[in-house]
C-alpha cells in the first residue's frame, strides 16, 4: 500500500474542500474517511482555515503532510461533489487511481461563466434593494452598482489583495456611485440602493461556517471565522461611512 | 407580499449562482430563501418583534434545509447559506454606520446592538435545529450515552 500516494491524494481532497469553503469538521472527516477506506490503520487530521496537517499510519510506517491554504473562495458544488465521492468509496470499489482521476475532474470543473455570475450578482443586488423597501428606480441603480462591485471583486481576487481592503474599497465605491446616481435622478432612496448593493459583500458562508464550526467544537476555526465576518462588516461600514461622511457634511 | 417572496426567491437564486450551486440543489436553495423571507414578513406583519421573528424564521428554514438536504443527499450548508442571506441584517449595519457619521452616538449604539442581536438570533436558530437534528438522527447512540452500560 503506497502510503505517500494515499496521503497526498486525501490531503488534496481536503485542500480543495477547504478552498471551496467547507466546514472544518467536514474536511477532517473526509480526509480520515478516504485514508481509512484505502487501508490506513489510523488517520488523524488537524484543520484550521489556513492549513491542513495529516498523519496516517500503516503497520510501522508513518506519513505526515502539511498543506497551507492561501486562497479561500466559495464553491458549494465542489464541496458537494467531493463529499459525495468520498462517501461512494465506502460502498463501491473505486481504486485509488480512479479516485484521483475523479478528484482532478472535480477540481477542474468550471464554474458558471463570469457573464452569468455578473448578471446574477447585479439582479440579486437589485432584488435586495426592493426587499428593503426600495422602488423600481432603486432596483436599477442597485443592479448597476452591484455589477460594478462584482467586477471590482473579481479583479481584486485575481490580484490576491486582502479582503479587508477589497471590502472597504467596494463599500466606498458603492457609496460614491449611489450618490452620483442620486444626483442624476437614477435612484430615489440613497439608503435602499446602498444597502442592496452591499449585500453582495456580506460574508454569508463565513457566518454560516462560523456557527457550524463552533457547534461542532472547533472553537479555533469558529472564532477565527466569526472575527473575520465581523471585521469584513466593519470594513464595509468604514468604507461606506467614510465616503458618505465627506458628502453629507 | 407574494411579489416580495418572489423577489426573495430570485435574490437567493442569484446568490446560489454566485456560490456555484448546480442542479436541483439550486432550486431548493432558492426556495429556502423565499421561504425564510416569507416567514419573516408574515411574523413581522402580525406584530411579533424583529428578534423573535428572525429566530422563528431561522428555525423554520433550518428545518426545511435539514429535510431537503437528506432528500437531495447534499451537505446542509448548501441550503442553509442561501436561505440565510435574505435575513442577514445588512440594513441594520448600514443604519448603524449612518447614525455614527451623523454623530448620533446613542442611536448608533442602539441600532448596533440591535444588529448584533439580530445576527445572534439567526445563529441561535441554526444552532438549535442543527443540535437537535444530530441527536434525533442518532437516537440509538443517545440512549447508549445517557444510560451508560
Amino acid at each position: 500500500m503506497d502510503l505517500n500516494k494515499l496521503i497526498k491524494i486525501s490531503t488534496l481532497a481536503g485542500k480543495i474542500m477547504l478552498e471551496s469553503g467547507a466546514e472544518t469538521y467536514r474536511v477532517e472527516e473526509t480526509i480520515s474517511r478516504i485514508c481509512i477506506a484505502y487501508g490506513a490503520h489510523t488517520a488523524d487530521s488537524f484543520v484550521i482555515p489556513t492549513g491542513i496537517i495529516v498523519t496516517i499510519t500503516y503497520y510501522d510506517e508513518v506519513a505526515t503532510l502539511v498543506k497551507r491554504i492561501t486562497s479561500r473562495g466559495v464553491d458549494l458544488n465542489k464541496i458537494d461533489a467531493i463529499n459525495d465521492l468520498s462517501r461512494r468509496i465506502q460502498t463501491e470499489a473505486i481504486n485509488l487511481g480512479d479516485f484521483n482521476k475523479n478528484l482532478m475532474k472535480i477540481a477542474n470543473d468550471p464554474r458558471y461563466s463570469p457573464l452569468i455570475t455578473l448578471l446574477c450578482s447585479s439582479i440579486a443586488a437589485g432584488c435586495f434593494s426592493i426587499m428593503f423597501g426600495g422602488d423600481l428606480k432603486d432596483f436599477f441603480g442597485a443592479s448597476l452598482i452591484g455589477a460594478t462591485i462584482k467586477i471590482a471583486i473579481i479583479i481584486f481576487q485575481k490580484l490576491n489583495i486582502n479582503e479587508f481592503f477589497v471590502n472597504s474599497f467596494c463599500g466606498g465605491l458603492c457609496a460614491i456611485l449611489a450618490m452620483i446616481f442620486l444626483k442624476l435622478n437614477l435612484c430615489s432612496n440613497l439608503d435602499k440602493t446602498i444597502i442592496g448593493s452591499i449585500m453582495l459583500l456580506v460574508p454569508g458562508l463565513i457566518i454560516t461556517n462560523a456557527i457550524r464550526d463552533t457547534i461542532a467544537g472547533d472553537f479555533l476555526s469558529g472564532i477565527t471565522k466569526a472575527s473575520e465576518a465581523f471585521l469584513i462588516a466593519v470594513s464595509i461600514a468604514v468604507g461606506t461611512g467614510a465616503i458618505l461622511s465627506i458628502f453629507i457634511q | 407580499m407574494i411579489e416580495q417572496v418572489i423577489i426573495a426567491f430570485v435574490a437567493s437564486f442569484g446568490f446560489g449562482i454566485i456560490f456555484n450551486i448546480k442542479g436541483k440543489n439550486l432550486i431548493f436553495a432558492a426556495i429556502g430563501g423565499g421561504l425564510s423571507w416569507f416567514c419573516y414578513l408574515y411574523l413581522i406583519q402580525n406584530g411579533i418583534s424583529t428578534i423573535l421573528s428572525l429566530f422563528i424564521s431561522s428555525i423554520l428554514f433550518s428545518i426545511y434545509s435539514e429535510i431537503c438536504a437528506r432528500y437531495l443527499k447534499t451537505p446542509v450548508t448548501t441550503l442553509v447559506v442561501c436561505a440565510l442571506i435574505p435575513l442577514v441584517p445588512g440594513a441594520g449595519m448600514y443604519y448603524t454606520m449612518y447614525e455614527t457619521i451623523l454623530g448620533n452616538i446613542k442611536g448608533a449604539v442602539e441600532l448596533g446592538l440591535n444588529t448584533l442581536a439580530s445576527a445572534g438570533a439567526l445563529a441561535l436558530g441554526v444552532i438549535f435545529v442543527s443540535t437537535i437534528t444530530k441527536q434525533v438522527t442518532n437516537l440509538k447512540k443517545v440512549k447508549e450515552k445517557l444510560f451508560n452500560k
